[in-house]
């Protein structure tokens, strides 16, 4: 029988995590889904020196770069869309703090793949004949660079293409809509690439707006595209994306999102995030009156809130999930 | 613009010179931003049936609210009838060559189409890889369209810096060195059809791929067009103004575009 997973963020950091780690977060592109509070308490546990898996560039990659703990960062889209260009990674990168390897979005997504089916590689005909292909960040000295995204002929018909290479992340925190305790999973929004990194890290915390009962599970499992089988561990964590959005649940804090990045832009301003919002928690109550009632109030004002009435009636109330902490974490 | 009759900004000319390139019935992908309002307008006047998806596999949605924040965001997620993810998005259905026309922006652009969204740097980078003075977004889904749709269109602000002879990265391919340089590398897709500014449209010679101005709009022209371009533009022999927007498509346009976006000058 499956066992409930169910541990505090703060252990879950504890106990998967070290300095120099190959970390992926499990987003949603940059203003969606992101476990960005796992971030958050990798900074407060002084974590670093991290190399970063991040199919697209968040919130999350932004202050863990801004802050000085990222050294490596394999990346597809590193802005932040609508919002600009990420202060934190970008000043990282500017001064060589970080260093970015560059591919495209569907690149990572196919060595995620590649990496939960244990290929080596994976061929395709995008990045070639581009800076994609010959600049290497990690190689730099290598122009054109040829072990980057080397070229392989296709056996069978003998055209060229080019080579991915396949992520396998030591550990990977996936945001979620909803988890059971066990470690089943629905996604509401796009999966962008969580399903594959589910697949491809070799542990798999989920961090997750909601906790359902795993009758939820039952009646929906054409929808589970997270099975508890591929799942470590598992946090509860309401606003876990926050400022960003979790479709279902709540929008982007605009205000947030702007007031964050523009802290990320120098060093003593970033300081100045870490003391506000990164370090000035103690539990997740007053995780919640940091963002603020009003703000809370008005980011679950959202138009795509009727995609949870479904799922409602078994969402598990805080004392349930606390009751399950306990006993996960004994 | 006050004499015209229609007042409108050069960001809503360029969004609207880029929906008329679209078709009812086209498989298309739009970026963020000024490309999504450029891609849902067309659908909201004159291609009903267009299919329109983005990266992350959000189908069958409309934007609610005003400019969505970002391609997965909840803007474009209250009426979806189908979410995926990316492989699905940019992989079955953009690197396979089902994709008609993708829609994407440019921090820079080259006489041969080539887009740079990666970094800028203070001359050429060298045969060392060196960290770019100024940080960009890098090349996102941009590059997969790029290789992979039928057709790409590049939206981009018509200012001198934005127009170089040749990009210093390049993120995603146009014709790389022009002529037939592209089909050597055997992308799926064709390249890019037209590169549409504040001030004009752009479209490769047949030929030699490189990019010359096809038309102006009606508050622009052609010598303030060459002059905000950083390599010697060519002149197509069938130049032209391109009609100004009706009333019915910039309603269309604002309801995409609820917060006005790109109203703002």
């Amino acid at each position: 029988m499956p066992q409930p997973k169910l541990i505090s963020l703060a252990t879950a950091v504890d106990r998967f995590t070290q300095n120099g780690v190959q970390y992926a977060s499990g987003a949603a592109l940059p203003i969606g889904s992101d476990a960005i509070v796992f971030g958050r308490e990798l900074l407060r546990q002084g974590r670093n020196q991290l190399h970063a898996i991040f199919h697209c560039n968040s919130q999350q990659l932004n202050l863990l770069a801004g802050a000085g703990a990222v050294d490596k960062a394999e990346c597809g889209f590193s802005g932040l869309e609508v919002f600009g260009f990420a202060n934190g990674l970008r000043r990282a990168v500017e001064t060589g703090v970080t260093q970015l390897e560059d591919y495209s979005n569907l690149a990572m997504a196919i060595r995620l793949l590649g990496g939960a089916m244990n290929w080596p590689f994976v061929p395709a005909t995008v990045n070639i004949g581009s800076d994609i292909q010959y600049r290497s960040a990690f190689s730099p000295d290598e122009y054109p660079a040829t072990s980057k995204i080397p070229m392989i002929t296709d056996p069978f018909s003998g055209r060229q293409l080019g080579a991915f290479q396949s992520l396998r992340p030591e550990v990977a925190a996936i945001h979620v809509s909803m988890a059971d305790p066990l470690g089943n999973a629905i996604m509401l929004g796009t999966e962008w690439s969580r399903f594959e990194l589910s697949r491809a890290a070799k542990k798999v915390i989920l961090v997750a707006d909601e906790i359902v009962h795993t009758d939820c599970m039952r009646q929906f499992p054409n929808l589970v595209r997270i099975p508890d089988i591929v799942v470590d561990a598992v946090v509860y964590w309401p606003f876990a994306a926050w400022p960003q959005s979790s479709p279902g649940l709540y929008d982007v804090d605009e205000n947030h999102m702007r007031s964050m990045n523009k802290a990320l832009a120098t060093d003593e301003t970033t300081q100045q995030y870490l003391k506000d919002y990164v370090f000035s928690y103690q539990s997740h109550r007053d995780y919640l009156d940091m963002i603020g009632n009003k703000t809370r109030e008005k980011i679950t004002q959202t138009e795509t809130s009727f995609l949870m009435d479904p799922y409602r009636k078994w969402i598990l109330s805080a004392d349930e999930i606390a009751k399950l902490v306990l006993e996960g974490e004994r | 613009m006050n004499s015209h009759k229609l007042e409108y900004t050069r960001q809503e000319m360029m969004a609207i010179a880029t929906g008329r390139e679209l078709r009812d019935g086209e498989l298309a992908i739009f970026g963020v931003g000024l490309s999504m309002l450029a891609g849902y307008f067309a659908q909201a006047h004159h291609a009903p049936n267009i299919r329109a998806m983005t990266e992350g596999g959000v189908y069958g949605a409309f934007p609610v609210g005003g400019l969505p924040w970002g391609i997965e965001c909840n803007r474009i997620s209250a009426n979806a009838t189908s979410f995926t993810n990316g492989v699905d998005a940019l992989g079955f259905l953009v690197a396979s060559g089902r994709c008609d026309v993708g829609i994407i922006g440019a921090a820079q652009v080259d006489m041969y189409g080539n887009v740079n969204t990666t970094g800028i740097w203070d001359g050429e980078i060298g045969d060392h890889y060196r960290t770019p003075k100024t940080r960009l977004t890098g090349a996102g889904g941009a590059n997969d369209i790029a290789c992979g749709a039928g057709r790409v269109l590049i939206m981009v602000a018509h200012e001198p810096k934005r127009f170089a002879e040749k990009v210093t990265y390049i993120s995603s391919p146009g014709y790389l060195d022009g002529g037939n340089t592209r089909e050597r590398y055997g992308f799926v897709g064709g390249g890019p059809s037209a590169i549409i500014t504040t001030l004009g449209i752009l479209r490769p010679n047949p030929e030699t791929k490189e990019f010359q101005l096809d038309a102006y709009y009606p508050f622009s022209n052609i010598e303030e067009i060459k002059s905000n371009t950083g390599w010697e533009l060519k002149v197509s022999p069938s130049v032209h103004v391109v009609p100004e927007p009706t009333e019915d498509e910039l309603k269309a346009l604002r309801k995409v575009d609820e917060t006005g976006a790109l109203r703002k000058q």
